[in-house]
């Protein structure tokens, strides 16, 4: 029985070798704390022995395992089992849009509904595998700068985990994501601003208190537990891959994260085939720094100035992993689009009359930006598609009471 | 055309860093540890490019921009300016470009990006 007082899968032990920087490439290990490179200042990344689980890893008795993120526990950075902060994460279901498809003239449309996670967005995977992580690493006291969800769910695993956490979010952060922050135990500090405002403070305190800082990209771990949604869809498309991911993009996280589970499953000989996704980071018209640089052909982007979106979690001025996010995109000859408040609220609306998916705005952005798409013919009628709904409707219910 | 950048700030781990990562590239780095020092370098000293922290103990980056702008230095009217701060605080990048930087970017200093930044105005040697 796999309840939440058990361990999650005892038996399986972790892969991971060591610590690789994403742009010098200098190694550390993993036996000590880290945030990013100090020499060049890129996020870190965790780096598995792939080698020697090709060899022991059988992905069929992955699937055959206890639902959950950790069923995947050899690829992720976890050494103990007892360490596993586990809430019920990661197998969300994979929806087919039937009645998209009809309307739309697409023959294979699916949602990845990331809000049955704890918490209610798939921020739970990510602070799940660096709230374990900080917990291994002796940890006691977490601190994240966050446009919401993020904050929620570090709140719920750190209080699981017995560790303090401190949240610093911007003051118009949905009210469920401060309350729900709260209820946890954690301290809420609400600021004057954006959520770049935010992590420059916590940056600070964290540096001053020698608080873990769990900041997106500043440590390497979130994106280890946000790279098992690549993981998941092979394994529901019976280990190949879909043809376009359409994905909402604040810190890029996600994005990162499954673009480098595409290419560890690669290397595993998981996949029928090498064939990848293109994928399409989506983001609002009032905050959208990867579409201008994209657009520009650039690697890195600019701060964007009066950041402006209903969707909170897409008002990211500028990601840390800016560099990454904008690799990944280029690499899979993938695109980068914006998309008005407007056309999100009228999506958001359409999914829950037609599909009876009340999505977050964020995940709600990936249709409307799917619908710019085929307008564009950048999508075929038989390409197998995905889009990303990355969290509930439910925890965004401020905006639609003004 | 030189190869001169003039970096402002007042955390010697920055000056480091950034001192250690345009080196390797053939850039010569000028140092200024405030604000009035600063403009004083860029006034005297032959400048390509200016690396610009917004806090600073005496004046901060906003003024500095402003006197550079300002300067009877025909050249500083049209010298690239990066601004760079650890606080990435509410307006803090608009204010930044108003005052006559070219660039914002926020610290920690990403090093590609920042060569790439760099040489965006200033071809590498």
């Amino acid at each position: 029985m796999n309840t939440t007082k058990s361990l999650a899968h005892p038996d399986l032990l972790s892969y991971m070798t060591h610590l690789e920087c994403s742009g010098c490439g200098r190694e550390y290990t993993y036996n000590e704390i880290h945030t990013f490179c100090p020499f060049c200042q890129s996020p870190l990344l965790t780096i598995y022995n792939l080698k020697k689980a090709r060899q022991h890893v059988d992905r069929d008795a992955i699937s055959r395992r206890t639902r959950g993120m950790w069923r995947w526990a050899e690829l992720l950075p976890v050494q103990h089992p007892e360490n596993r902060i586990f809430l019920g994460e990661g197998d969300t279901p994979l929806l087919r849009l039937f009645h998209f498809e009809k309307l739309l003239g697409l023959k294979n449309l699916f949602l990845k509904d990331e809000s049955s996670n704890p918490t209610g967005s798939f921020k739970a995977r990510g602070l799940s595998a660096a709230v374990s992580r900080a917990k291994e690493l002796g940890v006691q006291k977490v601190i994240i700068p966050t446009a919401g969800n993020a904050g929620g769910a570090m709140a719920a695993y750190a209080a699981r985990a017995g560790l303090k956490a401190y949240i610093f979010m911007p003051k118009d952060t949905p009210f469920a994501n401060v309350e729900e922050s709260r209820m946890a135990g954690a301290e809420v500090i609400l600021v004057d601003g954006l959520i770049s405002d935010a992590a420059g403070m916590a940056g600070e305190k964290a540096r001053a208190e020698g608080w873990f800082d769990v900041s997106t990209f500043k440590e390497p771990y979130r994106v280890e537990g946000k790279k098992v949604m690549g993981y998941e869809l092979a394994e529901s498309f019976g280990w190949e891959l879909p043809d376009v991911i359409i994905y909402p993009t604040g810190g890029g996280t996600g994005l990162v994260g499954m673009w480098k589970a595409f290419a560890e499953m690669e290397e595993l000989g998981w996949l029928r085939n090498t064939k990848r996704p293109r994928m399409v980071s989506v983001q609002a018209e009032g905050c959208a720094p990867v579409v201008r640089a994209f657009e520009k052909g650039a690697s890195f982007c600019d701060f964007w100035i009066n950041a402006h979106t209903i969707a909170s979690g897409l008002r990211v001025p500028k990601s840390f992993a800016d560099h990454l996010i904008l690799q990944d995109i280029y690499e899979s000859k993938g695109t980068a689009i914006g998309v008005s408040d407007e056309m999100i609220l009228d999506a958001q609306k359409r999914l829950a009359q037609l599909e009876g998916i009340f999505a977050a705005p964020e995940g709600a952005a990936t249709l409307a930006a799917l619908l710019q798409l085929i307008e564009k013919k950048w999508v075929q009628p038989e390409e197998r598609i995905v889009l990303f709904n990355t969290g509930s409707g439910l925890k965004y219910l401020d905006y639609k009471s003004h | 055309m030189g190869h001169n950048v003039l970096y402002i700030e007042d955390n010697p781990d920055n000056m480091t860093l950034v001192q250690r990562a345009l080196e390797t590239r053939g850039y010569k780095l000028l140092k200024a540890k405030n604000g009035l020092d600063g403009v004083k370098t860029a006034e005297t000293e032959d400048v390509d490019l200016i690396l610009l922290d917004i806090n600073l103990p005496d004046i901060d980056g906003y003024e500095v921009a402003q006197r550079l702008r300002s300067s009877q230095k025909i050249a500083l009217k049209t010298v690239p300016i990066i601004a760079v701060t650890a606080n990435a605080l509410k307006g803090d990048a608009e204010k930044a470009l108003n005052a006559g930087c070219d660039v914002y970017m926020s610290k920690p200093i990403n090093i590609r990006e920042l060569w790439a930044r760099v040489e965006a105005f200033v071809p590498m040697p």
